[in-house]
Formats: C-alpha cells, structure tokens, sequence
C-alpha cells in the first residue's frame, strides 16, 4: 500500500516538473517610443507554434512583419541536458499620435492549445522639436528646475555635452506641505545626443538638514525615454528619497552633484579617413549639479489632541489582549499595531497607564515598515507586558493615539477600548491568608506605605451649608463702636472700684466703731451676768457670759457672729499674735459657757466662770488685739 | 401696654421678613452653586468660573472663592487660582483645603519668593493672619474685661495670694489685649489699604521709575505676590522678597 502511494508521488512529480516547462508567450516592445520613428514588437514563444493571432495595432502603423525566427540551443552541463528553444514573431510599428496605447495580447496554437501573450503599454513621446536649438532649453520653469551642467569650459563644445544634452533634474513631489508629510525628492539624468557610460561614485548629495531621510531602495539604473522641454531624452533616476520635514518655514535643499563619464569621439588632428569611420573614443568625466529646491513647510495647525505625540498620516490601531482572567504571577499582555502611512519612525510609543499591582515591563516594539514613493508604510506592533502581583479586578485604561491626518486636514484620535483584567489569587500565593501560622511557615505580610502616584489640588467644596457668606462685621476696628467697647468695660470698672472701695470704706468705719466699743459691750454683757449671778439666773447668766465672749471676739476681729467658730477663732487669734495661753482660756471659756448651758452647775463653777471671763478680756485688751 | 405690644408686633414682622429675604437669597445661591459645581465635575471649567463668579457678585464666600480657585488651576490660570485661594483664606483662615491648594499652587509658579525677614516677623505675620480681624476685635475686648476684673480683684482683694494671682492676671491679660488689638489693626490696615496684589501678568519688568522708559529692574512672573507701598498713577511701588520697583497696576490683582 505504502510503495503504491510512493510511486503515484514520484509521478506526480515528474508531472508537475513538466508542467514548470510550460509555454511561455510573451509580446516584448520598448516602453516609450519616439512618433515617426520605427520600432520593433516581438512575440516570443519558447515552443514550436503556429498560428500566430496578432492583435490589431489600432494606433499605430506596420511598416512590416511578422518575421519569424526560431533559434534553439542545447547544453549539457554536467551531464545534464538543458535545452532552449525560441520562437519569436518580429513587427515593425510605427506611431502615429502622441500618447499612451495599448497593445493587446496575441494569441498562438501551441500543441493544439491556444496560449495568450500580455498586453504591452507604449508611450508615444513627440519628435524632437528643433534638436540643439540652444536658446530654450536651459530655462527652470516652475517648480521643474532644470538642470545645467556645473562646467561650461571649453572641453563642453568638444564632448558635446552642453547643458542642453546633459543635466540631471532635482524633482520634489510637492513642495508645499505640511511639517511631517512625506514627499518625494528625486534626482534624475537625462541626456541625449551623449553616451553616458556609467556614473562615478564621486556623488556629492545634501544634507537634507531639517528633514528626515528615508532613502528608496535603489536597483540597477535603468534608463527610459521622456520627452522634456520639446526634446526626447533618455532619462535615469540617480536617487530617490522620502523626507519628513522636522520643522515649519521655508526648508532649502542644497544642490547636489553627480560625475558621469562620457564616452566620446576623439577627432584627431590628422583626420585620416580610417580615424572618421573607425572613430576613437575616450572616457570624459563630466560633474554635473542638479539645482536646490526651497520647500515651504507650514506647521501643523492648532487644536493638538492631549494625545498626540508627532504622528503624521493616515493610520488605523488595532489593540488586542492576551487575557483578562488571570491568576497572580501571570503576564498579560496588551499588543496594539499602528499601521497605516506616515511619519511611522516617529511615532511615539503610547504609554499605557498601569494599575498599582500590576508590575509593568518595557514595551516590546516590532516595527514592519517599507519606503514607497508616497511615503513609508507599514505596521508598528507594541507588544506591553505585565504581571499581576496582587488579585482583584482591574481596569486598565483606554490608550488614546492622536495623529494629524494629512488627507482630511484634521486631527484624529483613535482610541483603545478599556479592558477589565479579574485577577485571582494563584493556589501557591497564600499572601496574607496563612493567618493562624499552624503549619509553621512564616510569612511575612508585606507592609507598604501609602504611594503618592500624584499630586493634585484638593476638590472643591461641594456642601452646600458650607457656603457661609461673609457676615458683616459688627464690630469695626477703630470705629466708635470699637473704642466704646473697650470705654464701656471701663467706665463699669471705675464705677465698680468707686462704690466698692466706698463701701469697704464704710464697713472699716464700722469695725472700727466697733473694735473700740469692744470692750463696753464686753463689760456691759459681764455686769448683766453679774446681776443674774446675784439673782441666781443660771441661764440668763451663762447666755450673757457665751454673749460677752463671742460679741467681744466678732467685734475686735471685725467679723460677723454668725460667721464665728472655734477654728476661724484660734486661726485669727493666732495670725494677731495672741499667745496659745490666752487662746486656750479662750477657747475654755467657751466651751465652759456652752456646756454648763445645758448641765446642772455649782455657784462656784459660776463665780470661777466670770472671774475668767472678766479677766481674759482685761487682758485680751491689755494685749491689744 | 397696648402701644409695647404693636412695637413688639411691628419688630418682630420685620424679622421674619429679614429672615425670609435671606432665605430666598440662599436658596437661589444654593441651586447655582450646585450648577457651578456640576459643571466644575463634567470639566467645564470655564462654565463654572462663570457660575462662581456671579455668586461672589451677590456676596463673598470663601467657599465659592475657594471653588472659583480651584475652577481656575484646572484652566492653567495659575494667578487666578492664587488670588482666589487668597481670598478664600481672607475669609476663612484657617480653611485646610484652602491653605493646602493656595501651596500647590504656589508650587509651580515660576518666582521663587524667600522672604529674608526676621523669624520673629515672619511669626508674627502668620499669627496674625491666622485668625479673623473680627476675632482678634473680639478677643481683645474680652481679654480687656479679663484685665478689668483682675485689677479689680487686685485692688480690692484682701487675701494675699488672690491679690498676688490677679495682679499677674490682670498684667497678663492686658499684654494680651493689647497684641490682639495691634492684630486687628494690622488686618484692618491690610484688608483696607488692599496693599497685597498678585502678578497676573505672564512677565513683568519691574521698572526704576513710573515711567515707561524706567530701567529694567528685576523680573518677576505671574502668580507672585506682592506687596504695594505706594501708587501713583497707574504705577505702583511694589515690593516682593527684597526687591523694589514699579511696575503698572493693570499687571496684578489686588486681593
């Protein structure tokens, strides 16, 4: 079963390499042609046909054909055996008007098949007008500055290399733009009635100082026809490049210069009839400038998004996720691709805001970007990483890419939708959970301090009780008001000092009145208590002697009897120096007196009672208290 | 009898009516104020410096001047925001909020103002600012009745101590007094003679002379406080940190 399948493989195989042989049809005619002047069309077939179809050359005249040839070559190259086999139908066309036409295809029979060729497209330049006429040629018009050669000397007449013949034109796409839009500088050769052999590479080319550069993959110089300034020229593009103004105002392109070599008839002194028709030639290198080109830059207009960092173009952003349900430890990842045309090698690389917990990496940045004629394109792809430290759910918010968009004049904003990440705690991140500790493990619960990720005013008041208006000012400094406020307290203590030291004033009065009438009220009291002594008044007695001692107590210390007591007594006696003799006496005295008020009692305790009293106070009195 | 009671009568509708005329009045503030902030939330920024801006035409606050501030830092009108956090704290000093926003504001104003006083000025300055004129007044006079009572307690007392005790009372509460007052003075001063402005202004030369073609003196920018000595035609001697010079009115804000 296995070998069957084996040996159907090895016949597909060779089957396929036969069809790679395949018919190859193909029209061949130079891509731009001159009016009036005759050029060939071919149609080659790489096997034996016939039955050649030619479409019709509707634009153009057949001064003859088809010729057919056929040509074959066989060669064996290490044993191998290619051969080659061509067949090719030969027209003669001529143009009849200027423009660009088509050939359609031809068909052809090969093995009984019909096999198509490709159609061809011709431009039809016009004649020469007045070849070499000298004065027109060499006048920049418009922004198309023609060349001119750097050297006019005297070699220029014998290499016929004039200004005219050769010069290599500074061509700028636009030459009014905006800053950051692209435009494309070419230097291109053109010569006619020259033999240009090669270029040097004794090229001097620009700074380009205040652009930015993207030169063009340059290929083989391949020269083509264009008609220029009434003349046909063979034309090569020597350079191509994309710049990116960096600023606005009016940005020069220096000259640049370029060397060819010519190839170029010697005619010799001797003018021998062999040097005419053999001719000699020799190699001459020509510097050749192509002419600056001022490019006016205006600046990109007002009204910047808050998210535009430089972009200039037309571009399109395309984000993706990795995932939004992860587990602690894991990366997410976020890609955004910028891709469209523009400014691509300055566009900025938008930051995406990360939320606390999520540990960020640098962006990864893959850029895909090709140079075309109309400005550098391709995709940017940001690729952001971050792993999740902490669980919970996260927002991470929208990414905004603001980019000036050249085709519609605006400003353009493209926008990321937000993702919300749900992370969980993964099974071996027991965090702050192993509270109890019974399995030993320490874990230490990592503190962190409160991260300041900015700072900012404070928010207004919202509360609206708050919003207290300014109250007047009921007291206004320096006004009658004022002083009076201090005046009235014033005034009120004056008066207050007036009448209380008045009364206090009054009340000495009275003490002293008092103090000194001590001693009568006393001996009054005693011999009231004398005469109930005599009448045997027991408590008259004792009330008079209790009222002699406390009256002559309050009177000299000039404090109210009511307000008297045995401690304020001694306390006062003691401060006006009396001795703790007499203040014991006192003190007996009236503790006696209050006592025997109230207990039955002899005459004599009554006698001795009153002889102490009587001379307490004498002696209180001789004291001087 | 009668006639007491139609007196009472008549005050008493004046009252209500007083209280109802301020009622409305808050009422109507209320609901623009909730506009002004709504706008000041969904970022209209410019809305809401509108809307504060004719609350404070009614009356001042130092909550809406307080807003208004805040409405104009988030429009990067840094000397605006200044000058309204300044009023804020004119009103209210002791405004949290307010002190906090007055300093990150100041923060990121271009001058760099170090006052070179004396420390003790630089105190005294913040003492007093750090209450009302009203409340200095007022507490002056009653520390003044404190004095009174203690040098009555003085001079009548007779127990030693309480005589001892009142007579530093007294001397204390009088010292006080008069350091309160001397603060309601100098508040009175300032918020009258308004000799504090800030430099609306981006960049301002201040000048020699009154005078156009003066010497370029020194530079200062927006934002900045400053302090007028004199004016004189629409020039103002003005003084900040240890410079001097004139520079026009139209350039600042008085506060």
């Amino acid at each position: 079963m296995r070998y069957k399948f084996l040996v159907l493989l090895t016949f597909l195989g060779m089957a396929l390499t036969g069809f790679a042989d395949d018919v190859v049809f193909k029209a061949q005619a130079p891509k731009q042609v001159i009016l009036g002047r005759p050029f060939q069309v071919t149609f080659t077939v790489n096997q034996r046909s016939r039955d050649l179809r030619a479409p019709e050359f509707t634009d153009f005249d057949v001064l003859s054909g088809p010729y057919t040839s056929t040509s074959s070559s066989t060669s064996f190259v290490n044993g191998k055996r290619t051969s080659v086999f061509e067949q090719t139908y030969t027209y003669m066309l001529m143009a009849q008007k200027v423009g660009t036409f088509t050939i359609a295809p031809a068909t052809v029979r090969v093995n009984g098949e019909e096999v198509q060729s490709n159609g061809v497209r011709i431009q039809v330049l016009p004649e020469d007008e007045q070849p070499n006429s000298g004065s027109k040629g060499n006048q920049g018009n418009g922004r198309q500055n023609s060349g001119s050669t750097g050297s006019t000397n005297s070699s220029s007449a014998q290499d016929g290399a004039s200004s005219e013949n050769l010069f290599v034109r500074t061509i700028a796409t636009k030459t009014h733009v905006h800053e950051q839009e692209a435009l494309l500088v070419t230097y291109k050769l053109y010569f006619a009635s020259v033999d240009v052999a090669q270029l040097t590479n004794n090229t001097k080319l620009p700074e380009f100082t205040g652009f930015l550069k993207q030169e063009l993959e340059q290929g083989e110089i391949q020269t083509e026809m264009e008609h220029y300034n009434g003349r046909n020229y063979q034309t090569a593009v020597l350079y191509r490049t994309i710049l990116y103004p960096q600023h606005s105002g009016e940005i020069k392109i220096e000259p640049a210069k370029f060397e060819a070599v010519l190839r170029v008839q010697t005619r010799s002194q001797s003018r021998s009839i062999f040097d005419d028709f053999f001719g000699t030639y020799t190699n001459v290198t020509k510097m050749i400038t192509a002419p600056g080109v001022t490019v006016k830059v205006d600046a990109l207009p007002s009204g910047k998004p808050a998210g535009f960092s430089g972009g200039v173009g037309k571009f399109t952003l395309t984000p993706s996720i990795s995932q939004t349900d992860i587990q602690t430890n894991d990366a997410v990842t976020i890609k955004l691709d910028i891709s469209g045309s523009g400014n691509m090698k300055l566009l900025k690389t938008p930051a995406i805001d990360w939320p606390e917990g999520f540990e960020p990496y640098d962006p990864k940045v893959t850029n895909n970007f090709s140079t075309t004629t109309s400005g550098v394109s391709g995709t940017k792809s940001i690729e952001y990483l971050a792993i999740a430290r902490n669980a919970g759910d996260y927002t991470i918010p929208a990414v905004t890419f603001s980019y000036y968009d050249i085709e519609e004049q605006s400003y353009k904003t493209l926008t990321t939708p937000e993702y919300t990440i749900h992370v969980k705690r993964s099974a071996g991140d027991k965090g702050d959970t192993n509270g109890d500790g019974t399995n030993g493990v320490v874990v230490y619960n990592q503190k962190e301090d409160i991260k300041l990720l900015g700072t900012d005013i404070r928010y207004i008041e919202t509360k609206g009780e708050r919003i207290k208006v300014k109250s007047p000012d009921f007291i206004e400094y320096g006004s009658w008001t004022f002083w009076l406020c201090y005046l009235i307290p014033l005034v009120i203590a004056i008066l207050l000092l007036i009448i209380l030291r008045k009364q206090i004033k009054e009340n000495a009065d009275i003490n002293r009145v008092r103090y000194k009438r001590a001693n009568k009220v006393a001996q009054k009291r005693l011999k009231a208590a004398a005469a109930a002594l005599k009448a045997n008044d027991k408590n008259r007695f004792y009330e008079e002697i209790e009222r002699a001692a406390w009256t002559y107590l309050s009177d000299r210390l000039s404090i109210p009897t009511a307000d008297l007591n045995k401690e304020n007594i001694t306390t006062l006696l003691r401060q006006k120096g009396v001795s703790e003799e007499r203040i014991k006496e006192m003190m007996d005295v009236l503790s006696t007196a209050e006592f025997a008020r109230y207990a039955p009692a002899t005459d004599h305790a009554m006698d001795d009672l009153y002889t102490a009293t009587t001379n307490l106070i004498n002696n209180l009195e001789k004291e001087k208290i | 009898m009668m006639i007491k009671f139609r007196v009472e009568s008549l005050e008493f509708r004046g009252f209500c009516l007083a209280a109802v005329m301020l009622f409305s009045t808050l009422c109507f503030a209320q609901a623009d104020f909730d506009a002004a902030n709504t706008a000041y939330a969904e970022g209209r920024y410019d809305e809401a410096v509108l809307g504060y801006e004719a609350l404070l035409a009614q009356a001042p606050s130092a909550t809406v001047y307080y807003n208004l501030g805040n409405a104009y830092y988030k429009q990067g009108e840094l000397a605006q925001a200044i000058l309204n956090y300044e009023r804020a704290l004119r009103l209210e000093p002791n405004n949290k909020d307010a002190q906090y926003n007055l300093e990150f504001a100041k923060s990121r104003i271009t001058d760099n103002i170090v006052e070179q006083d004396f420390f003790l000025s630089s105190w005294a300055r913040a003492i007093r600012n750090s209450l009302r004129e009203q409340t200095w007044i007022i507490l002056s006079i009653s520390l003044f009745v404190l004095a009174l009572a203690g040098l009555l307690l003085f001079l009548l007392g007779r127990a030693p101590w309480l005589r001892k005790t009142a007579f530093h009372t007294a001397w204390i509460t009088l010292l006080f007094c008069i350091i309160a007052g001397l603060n309601a003075g100098s508040l009175h001063r300032r918020d009258t003679l308004r000799n504090e402005a800030i430099i609306t202004q981006g960049v301002v030369n201040a000048k020699s002379s009154p005078d156009r073609s003066g010497t370029d003196l020194f530079t200062i920018h927006e934002g900045t406080k400053v302090e007028i000595r004199e004016t004189l035609g629409e020039w103002c001697n003005i003084r900040v940190g240890n410079n001097e010079g004139w520079i026009r009115l139209q350039n600042m804000e008085r506060i």
